[in-house]
């Protein structure tokens, strides 16, 4: 970039046809009045809120909607015909022949937002869990004496994480075996077939969707 | 218990960054100095027509004052336009849900976080946030605030090329970083999103009916494309309250992986535009040197304690061992590795989204993530975390070229009082920004615990630190609202000062360094030059930037996170 030398008052100009190529700033283009800037900005500020706000969401929702209806809407599940929850969001499914989710610390409602978390520390996340333990074993008819996964008791970021650990899942077969007339080897090969693994090794984690596996299992209950 | 293999997935991810960085990095370059680039034929004549309506033109360059001021006006814009329509939200259309009005505070600490990168919240998006507010308004600010951002990057960077003093044109660099890269690359990574499972409609409320009866309400919304722009602008707000950890946001391992990928894209490549724009290609790996050192040891440790057993839990009876790290405001469906790789790419690259609880984590894991706040250039957000990373590098390079009688300079530019005055400035003014109004909070008795909080002195110390830290670094990712709530006329108030100081001071000074080196010769480099594409020297910048970022932060770390380390509470 050298700058040009002025030797004659009037340069020649050479028809350049093509695209321009702005690389070398001409040193004669003026700088901008306060009334020039604040026109630019204006102009500039409608362009993309026209962009942003409505272009840009409303072209990738058309996309969406052509390509993967059901993800784009939620990923809806339904039962007999009517809304029962998204494949995504966590619900309450304490009942004794369901399997149940990770506990919410917001009831699993969506408006709520996020939670607020319990500190490494605090004596508070030790009581949690030790309420939240007896709870599963007071109404969770566990025939287990053993420990209850962690992952399963714990808190989740979101309060509707909709997957558990597949141990959480397994030791509530005994009741919901004795709610139903289900027996228990069949629970555990119909768990086993519902449980989500890597399609890849070690990425992600092995998981079963509860409210999926639920739908699942009501028609087999005659529900 | 932790799986080493379990690793390998991340080490992946991570290594396919590195070697993509080069080719994007080497295509910002080229958007940057307007040199041939893929889409021209449609987009050239695109611009040009943009450029008329706008009045300005490519070939009006500005000087550094110039640009500033054109930045400043376009943000305040931007702010103004949120602020009226956070404060009349429940009269503006898309308002479903029965979003209130926001508070004039609330509205200005919104406004505010919003246009400074920084997508901070003192709401609940689900309650507080109309349609309108998340798909209109805020989107706004997240493209503008992302394209502000490259664009100063890109203005410092030319600096170093020129000799007339102008750093090219804003609002030329704006429409170009929108064009070229923003909107092709959100548009195309919210379809990736929407095929990962990822809603996107219009349809706001969903009421369904769940097994056990009652009735649940479902919110839905253009969430791909909120979450697309949001993470590749480094904003990091969430369409959800729970943000990246809502699986309506976050939907599997894959997506987990893919919006890593999409949060680390452009500041990794950044230090390759720079190469690119100073035509210097060795010039990039020294600072991916200095990034990828601090980022892959903040990682370890994040890691290493977050799969470490919570010492406190041992007197629990009846809780199975811990596997696959500490479960506490975590998500099921991550693996370990996958979700610190994303809370820490997140928060070193001051997108500041969360996919964990912060709130729930080890007090060392969450020391790692205020370091990266701390330096906030490791590789820090859109544009300005590289170019906080050079203005460490224009400190450094003159410290240590006193020290070994050198000629201060870099790039063939001298280093001379005036921009060592700048750099000094931006870096310090960081720490004044978080511990002047931490002080005041703390001490003024503006820390108010919510009911059923936790006003334990350290935790609590932490929590208003991390508040301001967040604010400072435009970073926006936040602890709780556990042990302080910040939902007050004072944490608006004096949050929304820390982060417009904290956004504009620093671009300032970035812009005005840039002017300086624009307005000197080059000179060609002599016996006394330091050389800077060496591994030397990122041993050197590495050093200085921990021992400075130690040494600012030391005493009010040891306050607050250092407190409950030592002290198991």
């Amino acid at each position: 970039m050298s700058a040009p030398v002025p030797t004659s008052p009037t340069p020649v100009r050479t028809a350049t046809a093509g695209p321009p190529t702005p690389a070398a700033p001409s040193p004669s283009a003026p700088s901008h009045s306060t009334a020039g800037h604040v026109r630019a900005t204006v102009v500039f500020l409608v362009l993309m809120i026209v962009v942003a706000g409505f272009v840009y969401p409303l072209v990738v929702t058309e996309i969406a909607e052509a390509i993967d209806p059901g993800a784009a809407n939620g990923s809806l599940l339904y039962h007999n015909g009517t809304v029962v929850g998204s494949e995504l969001v966590a619900q309450n499914l304490s009942a004794p022949w369901l399997f149940w989710e990770r506990p919410s610390l917001t009831d699993y409602n969506l408006t709520l937002g996020a939670p607020t978390p319990y500190g490494y520390s605090e004596p508070a996340l030790q009581s949690l869990l030790n309420e939240t333990i007896a709870y599963m074993k007071e109404y969770g008819n566990f025939t287990v004496n053993g420990t209850l996964p962690f992952w399963w008791v714990a808190p989740s970021a979101s309060s509707i994480d909709p997957d558990v650990v597949p141990d959480a899942v397994l030791i509530q077969i005994p009741r919901v075996a004795n709610a139903t007339n289900l027996s228990i080897p069949f629970l555990q090969s119909f768990v086993n077939a519902h449980t989500v693994n890597p399609v890849v090794p070690y990425v992600g984690v092995p998981y079963v969707n509860v409210l999926e596996l639920d739908l699942a299992l009501l028609p087999l209950e005659g529900r | 218990m932790f799986e080493l293999q379990s690793l390998w997935d991340v080490i992946v991810l991570i290594a396919l960054v590195i070697a993509v960085a080069p080719f994007f990095g080497a295509y910002l370059g080229r958007v940057y100095m307007d040199r041939p680039a893929f889409g021209d034929v449609i987009l050239l004549r695109i611009e040009t027509v943009i450029y008329r309506l706008l009045g300005t033109s490519p070939r009006r360059s500005m000087r550094a004052k110039e640009y500033l001021f054109a930045l400043l006006i376009v943000n305040l814009g931007v702010f103004a336009f949120l602020y009226v329509f956070f404060v009349f939200q429940s009269v503006l259309p898309l308002d479903a849900t029965g979003a209130p009005n926001m508070s004039w505070t609330l509205a200005f600490h919104s406004a505010a976080s919003f246009t400074t990168n920084t997508d901070f919240t003192h709401f609940t998006n689900e309650s507080q946030m109309s349609l309108g507010s998340l798909m209109i308004a805020w989107p706004l600010a997240l493209f503008c605030s992302a394209a502000t951002g490259l664009s100063v990057a890109a203005a410092m960077f030319r600096g170093f090329t020129r000799k007339d003093g102008t750093l090219g044109n804003f609002y030329v660099d704006m429409v170009r970083t929108t064009t070229r890269i923003l909107l092709p690359l959100s548009v195309l990574f919210a379809v990736v999103l929407v095929l990962m499972g990822v809603p996107e409609t219009l349809t706001n409320v969903v009421v369904a009916h769940p097994l056990t009866g009652g009735t649940q309400e479902l919110i839905f919304g253009p969430v791909a494309s909120y979450t697309s722009m949001s993470l590749l602008g480094t904003n990091g707000g969430g369409f959800y309250s729970a943000n990246a950890a809502s699986p309506l946001a976050n939907p599997s391992a894959v997506s987990n992986l893919f919006e890593v990928f999409v949060m680390m894209l452009i500041p990794f490549s950044t230090p390759f535009a720079f190469a690119a724009v100073v035509r210097k290609r060795n010039e990039a790996w020294p600072y991916m040197g200095t990034i990828l050192i601090v980022f892959a040891v903040a990682l370890g440790l994040f890691i290493a304690y977050q799969a470490a057993t919570n010492p406190s839990l041992i007197d629990v009876s009846s809780l199975g061992a811990q596997t696959n790290g500490y479960p506490v405001g975590q998500e099921t469906r991550f693996s370990l590795p996958e979700a610190s790789l994303f809370q820490v790419v997140s928060v070193y690259s001051n997108v500041g989204a969360n996919n964990m609880m912060i709130g729930a984590l080890s007090p060392v894991a969450q020391l790692v993530l205020l370091f990266g706040m701390f330096t906030q250039s490791t590789p820090g957000g859109e544009g300005t975390g590289f170019a906080t990373l050079l203005l460490f590098a224009v400190l450094g390079i003159f410290v240590g070229g006193l020290m070994v009688g050198r000629t201060p300079e870099y790039l063939g530019k001298k280093i001379s009082t005036g921009q060592v005055r700048w750099s000094a400035l931006a870096l310090l003014i960081h720490p004044a920004s978080i511990l002047i109004p931490f002080v005041i909070a703390v001490t003024g008795g503006f820390v108010t615990v919510d009911s059923g909080g936790i006003a334990s002195s350290a935790h609590t110390f932490t929590a208003v630190l991390y508040e301001f830290t967040s604010e400072s670094a435009n970073n926006g990712s936040a602890l709780s609202s556990n042990y302080i709530n910040d939902a007050t006329p004072f944490f608006n108030l004096a949050g929304a000062a820390v982060m417009l100081v904290g956004r504009f001071v620093p671009i300032a000074a970035m812009l005005m360094v840039g002017g300086k080196f624009a307005e000197q010769d080059v000179l060609p480099p002599g016996p006394g030059t330091l050389r800077t594409a060496s591994a030397t020297f990122t041993i050197y910048i590495t050093l200085f930037l921990v021992i400075v970022s130690v040494l600012l932060f030391l005493p009010v770390i040891a306050l607050g996170p250092l407190a409950q380390i030592v002290g198991g509470g």
